[in-house]
C-alpha cells in the first residue's frame, strides 16, 4: 500500500466525522474531551499492537499477507456498506466518566472490524510505524470534531461520515484486487 | 446494560470473524517438503507416463481409477507436452528411462512430418497445429541440451520456419494449417509457440528467432485477450515460459510489466489452491482440490517466471513469494500423489502409481504439468536445506 492510500484506507476505517455522530457529550453539545482522547490513545495504541503481531497473527491464521488482503477488502467493503446506510451509529450506553473513553468510545465505536482488519494488513505490509501513524491522523481528525455542535455542522459531518464510507468501499475494493494480483 | 451491549457487539464480531475465516480466507496449508521428497515424486510420475508408452509410440492417455478403465481417445498437442516433459526429466534427473519415453513419442513424431519445402511440421493424422509443434521444438531443445546431440538442428530449424509461417503480421499465431493457416486460434497455441521461437533463440542465437517470438510475445502483452474475446487476462504458463526463456536484452519494461501481471495469476490460483481440503465445509466454500493439470500449470508457470526474477532486478521483489509458491505447490502436490501403498489397493496398481488424479481420473498431461512444476521447486527447495 501507498503511504497515501495507507492513510485514505486508515481515515475512512476509523471514520472521524461518522464516530462524532456517537460521542458521549456534555450537556452543551460538544463532545467530552476526555473520553475522546483516551479512546482516540487507546485505538491508536491497539494499531499498533495489531501491526506489530500482524505477523505472528497471519503465520499462525496460516494465512498469506497476499490472501489476508483479500478479506480485508472484503471486511471493508461490508463495513463501509453499513456504515453509509447507518450514517450515525447506534448510541451506546456509557461508562461513568473518564471510562467512557474504552466503553464506548474505544470500543466499539473506533475498534470496528475493518479497523482490526485494517491494522494487521498494513502491519504486514507498510509495517507499524506507518500503520499506527496513519491511525493517529486519523483520531487527530476525531479530537479535531470534539467541537462540533448545532443541527446544520452535525448534517454536514454526517454527510462527510457517508462520503468516507463510500472512501472506504473503494479501498476495500482495491485491496481485494491488489491481493487477488499480489505474488 | 453495557454488559449485555459488549455480549452482543463480541457475539456479532466472533461470528462474522468465523464467516471470513471459512469463506473468505481458509488456511493455507502447505506441508513440509525437502528436495529428495521432490525427486523421488517427479521419478514416480515419469515413471507413470514411461509405463504407458504403447508400442506405436503414443502414451497410455487416461485412466479411471474407480472403474479400472482406460480412456479411449488421443490429444497430439498433449502428445508433444509428454515429450517436452520427458527431456525436461531426463535433463534435471539423469534418468535414462525418461529419455527412451521421450524418443519414443518423438520417433513417432517424425515418421509424420511434412515438408513443405520452405517449413517442415509435424503433421499427426488430421491436424498440423501450431501448438504441437512449439512443444515438439521445445523438447528437441531440452534433448538438445541435455544429450549434446544436434542431430535434429535442420528439422529443429524446419518446424521453427513452420511456427513462423503461422504467425500473422500482429504477431497472433493460427492454431491450425490447412492449406495455409486458418484464422482460428486457440487457448494455448499462441504461448507454445511463443514459446518454442523464444527456445530456439537461446539454441541459435544470431538467426532471429527470438525476435520472431517477440512478434507473439507482445501480441499476448497487449492485444490477445481482447482479440482472442476473453473478458480477462488469461493465465498462460506459456507466456511466462516464453518470457523466462526469452534472450535478457529482448525483456522491455512492457513484457517484464506482463510477466509481473502473470505471476500474480499464478499466485492466486496457487493460494486459492492451498485452501482446498475437499472435506467438510472447506468443500462447499472451496469445492475439491483442482485438476492436477489445472494446479500444475500454475505451479509451472509461477516457476518459470521465478526464474526471470532471479536473473532481472525489475522482478526481484516478487522472488520471496514466488519461492514460497513453488514450494507450496511441490508440497501439495507430493503430498497429493498415489503412493504404491494406496496404488496397491487399486484395480491396476502400476496405473496409478505415481499418478495425480481429480475425482477418480488422471490425464497424462496431469503429471506433465506437475512434473514440471516440481522440477521448478527443486532448486528453491535445495537451496533452502543448503542455508542459501
Amino acid at each position: 500500500m501507498s503511504g497515501t492510500m495507507l492513510l485514505v484506507a486508515f481515515i475512512a476505517a476509523i471514520n472521524p466525522f461518522r464516530s462524532r455522530g456517537s460521542l458521549p457529550e456534555t450537556p452543551t453539545g460538544n463532545a467530552r474531551v476526555a473520553p475522546v482522547v483516551i479512546g482516540g490513545t487507546l485505538v491508536v495504541g491497539s494499531v499498533a499492537a495489531l501491526a506489530w503481531w500482524s505477523g505472528p497473527v497471519l503465520r499462525a491464521l496460516q494465512i498469506t499477507p497476499e490472501t489476508f488482503k483479500i478479506a480485508v477488502g472484503f471486511v471493508a467493503v461490508l463495513a463501509a456498506g453499513y456504515a453509509f446506510v447507518v450514517a450515525v451509529p447506534t448510541a451506546e450506553p456509557e461508562l461513568p466518566g473518564w471510562r467512557a473513553g474504552i466503553w464506548p468510545v474505544w470500543y466499539p465505536r473506533l475498534l470496528g472490524p475493518e479497523v482490526i482488519a485494517m491494522a494487521l494488513t498494513a502491519g504486514a505490509s507498510n509495517g507499524v510505524a506507518a500503520s499506527t501513524g496513519a491511525a493517529a491522523v486519523a483520531v487527530a481528525g476525531l479530537v479535531a470534531l470534539v467541537p462540533v455542535r448545532g443541527p446544520v455542522p452535525r448534517r454536514l459531518v454526517v454527510w462527510l461520515g457517508r462520503i468516507l464510507s463510500a472512501a472506504l468501499v473503494v479501498v476495500g475494493i482495491w485491496l481485494t484486487i491488489d491481493g487477488i494480483r499480489d505474488v | 446494560m453495557v454488559r449485555r451491549r459488549l455480549a452482543l457487539h463480541l457475539s456479532v464480531l466472533m461470528l462474522g470473524t468465523a464467516v471470513v475465516r471459512v469463506a473468505v480466507v481458509p488456511a493455507e496449508v502447505c506441508p513440509p517438503v525437502t528436495a529428495a521428497e521432490v525427486r523421488r515424486s517427479i521419478d514416480a510420475a515419469a515413471g507413470w507416463l514411461e509405463r504407458g508408452v504403447q508400442p506405436d509410440g503414443t502414451y497410455l492417455y487416461g485412466y479411471h481409477r474407480d472403474t479400472g478403465v482406460v480412456q479411449a481417445g488421443y490429444n497430439e498437442v498433449r502428445h508433444a507436452g509428454i515429450v517436452m516433459v520427458l527431456y525436461q526429466a531426463y535433463a534435471a534427473t539423469g534418468s535414462a528411462e525418461a529419455l527412451v519415453a521421450a524418443d519414443a513419442g518423438l520417433d513417432r513424431a517424425l515418421g509424420q512430418l511434412f515438408d513443405h519445402g520452405d517449413w517442415v511440421a509435424w503433421a499427426p493424422p488430421g491436424e498440423m497445429t501450431s501448438g504441437g509443434n512449439g512443444l515438439i521444438v521445445a523438447g528437441l531443445v531440452f534433448r538438445r541440451q541435455a544429450t549434446g546431440d544436434h542431430r535434429y538442428d535442420d528439422l529443429m530449424r524446419g518446424i521453427g520456419r513452420f511456427l513462423i509461417a503461422m504467425q500473422f503480421s500482429d504477431g497472433s499465431v493460427s492454431s491450425d494449417w490447412r492449406d495455409g493457416p486458418t484464422p482460428d486460434h486457440s487457448l494455448y497455441s499462441t504461448g507454445e509457440t511463443a514459446w518454442g521461437l523464444a527456445l530456439m533463440g537461446q539454441e541459435f542465437p544470431g538467426e532471429g528467432w527470438g525476435e520472431a517470438a517477440v512478434r507473439t510475445i507482445d501480441y499476448m502483452v497487449t492485444d490477445r485477450d481482447r482479440a482472442e474475446g476473453r473478458f480477462s487476462r488469461l493465465p498462460d504458463h506459456w507466456a511466462a515460459h516464453a518470457l523466462a526463456d526469452l534472450r535478457p536484452d529482448l525483456l522491455t519494461d512492457a513484457r517484464i510489466d506482463y510477466a509481473r501481471r502473470l505471476a500474480g495469476y499464478f499466485s492466486i490460483r496457487l493460494r486459492f489452491e492451498s485452501q482446498r481440503l475437499g472435506t467438510g465445509i472447506n468443500l462447499w466454500v472451496r469445492w475439491y482440490p483442482g485438476t492436477p493439470a489445472g494446479f500444475g500449470t500454475a505451479g509451472e508457470g509461477m516457476g518459470a517466471l521465478r526464474h526471470l526474477a532471479v536473473d532481472d532486478q525489475r522482478l526481484a521483489d516478487l522472488v520471496g513469494g514466488m519461492d514460497d509458491r513453488v514450494v507450496c505447490t511441490a508440497a501439495l502436490m507430493v503430498d497429493r500423489q498415489i503412493t504404491p501403498a494406496e496404488a496397491a489397493s487399486g484395480p491396476h496398481p502400476m496405473l496409478e502409481e505415481g499418478a495425480w488424479f481429480y475425482r477418480g481420473y488422471s490425464q497424462m498431461d496431469d503429471q506433465q504439468h506437475t512434473i514440471t512444476s516440481l522440477l521448478e521447486a527443486l532448486p528453491v527447495l535445495e537451496a533452502r536445506e543448503a542455508g542459501r
